[in-house]
Parts: structure tokens; C-alpha cells; sequence
């Protein structure tokens, strides 16, 4: 067990060493949620003048509707492509010697996922700075506010171990992208990171129902608008054992397919 | 002491059922550099990924420094020390990155890989160089490094695939005597390659593979004399009136094997060795005879010769399929950069 966290964490300080270098994309992190909250939340704000919206969205605000949206979606985006990482290191052998080094194989997928989820939180809380700018107010306070960046955490947790299960049987860049926007848009619209789930129609409102974004996204809007409501806990819990579930699958993926 | 790499039977058939390796036992000893030779699509690869734990074996037994890769394969991994062929070093990171966490997944300390890093990364000359990110490197400096890698703990068996793949003349001469020195140091070597001189030049024994089985493992100089002796061609001056007395009397001499005409006044003359010490002969016998000889070429059996004998290719030939050019090509091209 402890080898399995050394060797994780190592493989996740590779990442976050080239992560941190990216300079271009710490600046983009940072632009991204300005343009999503200015943009988008200032286009739509009129929505809240209806009453009858306000009262579907449970919030006079907008824009304090959709930053758990945003938040999700950013995270969404940077996590999902960590399968990449794989197809390039399998590219230029250094998954071969990943492979052949003494570490345990679990620690691969781990070690990338751990990565992805300190990415997401980094980008969550760059998301909700920018909000706390633009005058949303957390229901929640401090406590839920670090409660959003924890499943932001955990969600970046579940789509880069997604990802990177896919990755192991998919050998190029273009199938393994074209695969993930195949889940992707119906992940992001078939739930209620934008709109909520009682003005879609009937047949996307169970599609909603079963997508685990809408799991991530409930808590994080109940703490945003509502405050501690009784979903913020269920609902997070949820979240962990999808973790753990993508956590078993990934470790078996590593450990089986790569030795045919 | 059992020997450094042991394969017993090893047989690997794919789950598309294509069989790669059809049951080939061979060891390699302690201290020795082993050449691994064969066509694409002969078993080579699968052979090295299945020693390395790349691949599960679907029979057989492989024991790497005593330790059997499928039961204690923590032990097994330790022990040896890998550089493919495509040169994996981490070009966003810098070289010391790079070494450090090959340190980190052998489980070494800090403090031991600070000493070993700036050990390997002085011998291999990447010293000052040693926080530049790797992408600044040529092609030769990311090879070293990645040699050095894999050299971080301190392995007592080392895989080199295709160490010098895609290399100038002059980095390649460097490696090879980066390899020796290894050796000199007690160190196994398990090598491939497609160059059949590099295998010439630095194995003490050499095995062929094709179509899943050891064709022929040897010392490289016993492959060559099974192939047969020295060649010798000769060609004589204009208006020489006892040319056929001459080729007449070499016929009977000791040593020849055979003399024979070719196309345009060529002569082959096959000795069964040393044919470099025959010449001096062979002209003491022509003057004696008022024979003049124009031109005089030795041929020795080359490696690749043994190859073609084994293979039914050349090298040239075996390396042209599709995937291994298409891989030829990354690397180049990321060498080159």
C-alpha cells in the first residue's frame, strides 16, 4: 500500500512539473473563467428578470447559478484529456519503461488521475476567486466553498480515470479525442451544470438523472445557492464511491491489458 | 552462480492466437555482452518484452539474476536495468528530472540517487547540462541519457534495444564504447540491434532468431567460419601466357578449397582461413611463374552473411517493413530535431 502512494505520487510530480510549466496554459486557466462568467453570465442575466426563471433557478443571480457550472465545465475540459499523457508516453516508450520499472502498475493511473484532480483544483479555486470578483455570494460560506473545490476534485478524479482507461486499449490521439467528445457534450448538456433539470424535456430530464455530472454538480449548487441542504452530503458521498469505482477499473485496466 | 539470464522453453502465443515464440531456451552469463538478432515479426521483440515483464508468457520459465520473472518478478525488475529503442526520456523535463524519477521508480533514497545522478550524468558528459530541459538536447545527448537512466541502480543485467538507432557515426562509436566499458565494469548486456557490425564489434556471443525459434547462437567468429572460408579474387595483367599453370598449381595447394573463374577475368579462390596470410603466397608462386597479378581483394564472411544464411534476408531487407520504418521514422526524426 505504501509503495502504491510513493510510486503514485511520483508519477504524479511528473505531471504537475510539466503542468507547471505550461506557462500559456496557467495564463489560459486563469482568462477561461473571466470570459465564462463575463461573457456568458452578463448574456443571460436577463433570464433572472423573469420571475418565474428566477424561481427555476432558485437564485436572482444568474451568474451565482451558473459558477458551479463553470466550475464543473472548466474542470471537465482539462481533466478528461488525461488519457493523452498515455498515448504519448506509450508513443515514445517511456510507458515501456514505466512498465518494466519495479513500480506498481495501479500507480500509472493514480498517479495521473491525483494529477488531474490538483489541476482541477487549482482551476476551482482560479473560478471561484473570479467569482467572489464579480459579486456572487456562497450561501454556504468558507466551509462550503472548500466542499465545491473538493468535488471539483473528485470529479476531475472520475473523467481523467475515464480517460485513461480508454486509453489503454485506444493507441492514437485523434480516436482517443473523437471518443471522448462522443461522451462528452451529452455529459455536459444532459445535465444541469447550464440549465436545470425541470425545464428540459421529459426524455433529457432521465438522461440528466443518470449522468454523474448532475451528481457532481447538486452539491455544488445546493452550497452555492441554498446552503447545507441535505443532497450536499448524500450527494458527495455518491461522488467518493464513483471514485472508488473508477479506481478498481483503472487499476485492473493497468494491470491486465498492458501484459496481453 | 546459475547464469545471468536464463530462458527455459519460453513460448508467448498472442490472444489473436499468432504464436511469436515457439518454445526457445538460450542464457546469457554474467559479464557478457549477448546479441539478440532477427527479422521483424521473428519473435525478437516479443522475446526481450516477455524477459523484461512486458508481456506475460504463455509457457516456460525466465530467471533473471535468479530471481523467475513470473514469481518474484519485484526482484526480477530490480535487477536489470532497460533503454528501448525509441529513447523514452521526458523532453519537458530537464535531464537531472529525468534521472531522478527513473531513481524514484526503483524506489532509491534522495541522497543515493544525488550521488549515482551526478555520477552517470558526469560520465556521460551531461553534467553541465544537467537543468536544461531535455529538448534542448541533440539526439545523441537524449540517448545518453536515457542510457544513463536506466543506469541509475546500478542493474547488474542492462537491455539495450537498438542503442544506436538513428545516431551519427560519431555518437555511435561513443556508445559502443560506453557499452565496453560497462562490460569492463562486470556488467551483463543484453543487446539488439540492426547493425550487424555493432553486434560484430561488441558481443561475445550472438543469437539469431526467426520465426519464433533460435536459428544459431554463437561467438560471432564461429558463425562466421561456419559459413566458409576466406574469399580471395584476383585478377591478372594482359598477354600472361601461364595464367591456367598457375591456377592449376594453386589447386593442388594446401588450404585452398576451390579456385574458379568468374565473369570478366575474375578469379575467386576460396582458403579455408587466413586468407590475409595466403596473399604473400599467392604472389611468391606468381613471380616464381612469371604471372602477373593486377588487382587482389580478401573477403571475409561478415555477420550479415551468417544472418542471410540463418534468415534467408539481409539485414537491408528484414529492416524495411512497414511498422519498423514507420518507427525508424519517429525516432529519427526526434533524434534529429
Amino acid at each position: 500500500m505504501r509503495a502504491l502512494i510513493t510510486d503514485s505520487y511520483y508519477v504524479a510530480w511528473r505531471e504537475l512539473k510539466k503542468y507547471f510549466r505550461q506557462k500559456t496554459r496557467m495564463i489560459v486557466t486563469v482568462i477561461q473563467p473571466f470570459l465564462w462568467l463575463a461573457l456568458m453570465g452578463n448574456a443571460m442575466s436577463g433570464l433572472t428578470n423573469n420571475p418565474m426563471a428566477a424561481q427555476f433557478l432558485g437564485t436572482g443571480n444568474y451568474l451565482t447559478f451558473m459558477t458551479p457550472g463553470v466550475v464543473l465545465m472548466t474542470v471537465m475540459f482539462s481533466s478528461i484529456f488525461s488519457g493523452t499523457t498515455v498515448v504519448w508516453d506509450r508513443r515514445f516508450g517511456y510507458l515501456d519503461k514505466l512498465l518494466a520499472a519495479p513500480i506498481k502498475r495501479g500507480a500509472i493511473p493514480f498517479g495521473k488521475m491525483f494529477a488531474a484532480a490538483v489541476q482541477g483544483l487549482i482551476q476551482a479555486v482560479i473560478i471561484v476567486i473570479v467569482a467572489l470578483l464579480f459579486g456572487v455570494h456562497f450561501k454556504s460560506g468558507i466551509l462550503g466553498i472548500l466542499v465545491i473545490l473538493l468535488i471539483a476534485m473528485l470529479l476531475s478524479f472520475i473523467l481523467a480515470g475515464f480517460s485513461l482507461a480508454l486509453s489503454v486499449k485506444i493507441k492514437t490521439i485523434e480516436t482517443l479525442m473523437a471518443v471522448i467528445n462522443l461522451f462528452m457534450m451529452p455529459l455536459m448538456f444532459a445535465s444541469n451544470a447550464l440549465f436545470p433539470i425541470n425545464v428540459m424535456p421529459k426524455w433529457l430530464q432521465i438522461i440528466a438523472k443518470i449522468n454523474p455530472i448532475t451528481y457532481a454538480i447538486i452539491p455544488m449548487r445546493d452550497l452555492t445557492v441554498s446552503g447545507w441542504t441535505q443532497h450536499v452530503w448524500l450527494y458527495t458521498i455518491v461522488i467518493l464511491l464513483i471514485d472508488a469505482a473508477v479506481m478498481l477499473w483503472t487499476n485492473w485496466v493497468f494491470k491486465n491489458a498492458v501484459s496481453e | 552462480m546459475s547464469d545471468a539470464i536464463v530462458v527455459e522453453n519460453l513460448k508467448k502465443v498472442y490472444s489473436n492466437g499468432v504464436e511469436a515464440v515457439r518454445g526457445i531456451s538460450f542464457s546469457v552469463r554474467y559479464g557478457e555482452i549477448f546479441g539478440f538478432l532477427g527479422p521483424n515479426g521473428a519473435g525478437k521483440s516479443t522475446t526481450i518484452k516477455t524477459i523484461i515483464g512486458l508481456l506475460k508468457l504463455t509457457e516456460g520459465k525466465i530467471v533473471l539474476d535468479g530471481f523467475d520473472v513470473s514469481k518474484d518478478s519485484y526482484k526480477a525488475r530490480l535487477a536489470k536495468g532497460y533503454a528501448s529503442q525509441e529513447t523514452a526520456v521526458d523532453d519537458r523535463l530537464t535531464a537531472y528530472e529525468n534521472i531522478y524519477l527513473q531513481g524514484k521508480y526503483f524506489h532509491m533514497k534522495d541522497s543515493e540517487i544525488e550521488k549515482r545522478a551526478k555520477e552517470l550524468l558526469t560520465m556521460f558528459g551531461l553534467w553541465e547540462r544537467r537543468n536544461d530541459l531535455v529538448e534542448s538536447f541533440s539526439g545523441g545527448m537524449m540517448k545518453r541519457l536515457d542510457i544513463a537512466a536506466a543506469l541509475i541502480h546500478q542493474p547488474k543485467i542492462l537491455f539495450l534495444d537498438e542503442p544506436t538507432l538513428g545516431l551519427d557515426i560519431q555518437t555511435r562509436s561513443a556508445i559502443w564504447e560506453y557499452i565496453k566499458k560497462f562490460k569492463e565494469n562486470g556488467m551483463t548486456i543484453f543487446l539488439t540491434t540492426h547493425y550487424l557490425e555493432e553486434a560484430d564489434e561488441l558481443s561475445d556471443r550472438v543469437a539469431i532468431i526467426d520465426h519464433g525459434k533460435i536459428m544459431a547462437l554463437d561467438k560471432p567468429g564461429v558463425l562466421k567460419s561456419q559459413i566458409g572460408g576466406d574469399l580471395i579474387t584476383l585478377t591478372f595483367a594482359e598477354n600472361n601466357k601461364n595464367t591456367e599453370k598457375f591456377l592449376d598449381a594453386l589447386k593442388g595447394k594446401e588450404g585452398i578449397k576451390s579456385v574458379s573463374k568468374m565473369e570478366n577475368g575474375v578469379y575467386s579462390i576460396v582458403v579455408e582461413k587466413n586468407g590475409d596470410k595466403m596473399i604473400p603466397e599467392l604472389f611468391g608462386i606468381a613471380s616464381s611463374m612469371n604471372v602477373q597479378i593486377s588487382s587482389v581483394r580478401l573477403k571475409r564472411p561478415t555477420l550479415d552473411d551468417v544472418y542471410m544464411k540463418y534468415t534467408g534476408k539481409t539485414i537491408r531487407e528484414a529492416e524495411s517493413s512497414r511498422e519498423e520504418s514507420r518507427k525508424t521514422r519517429m525516432i529519427t526524426r526526434r533524434l534529429k530535431r
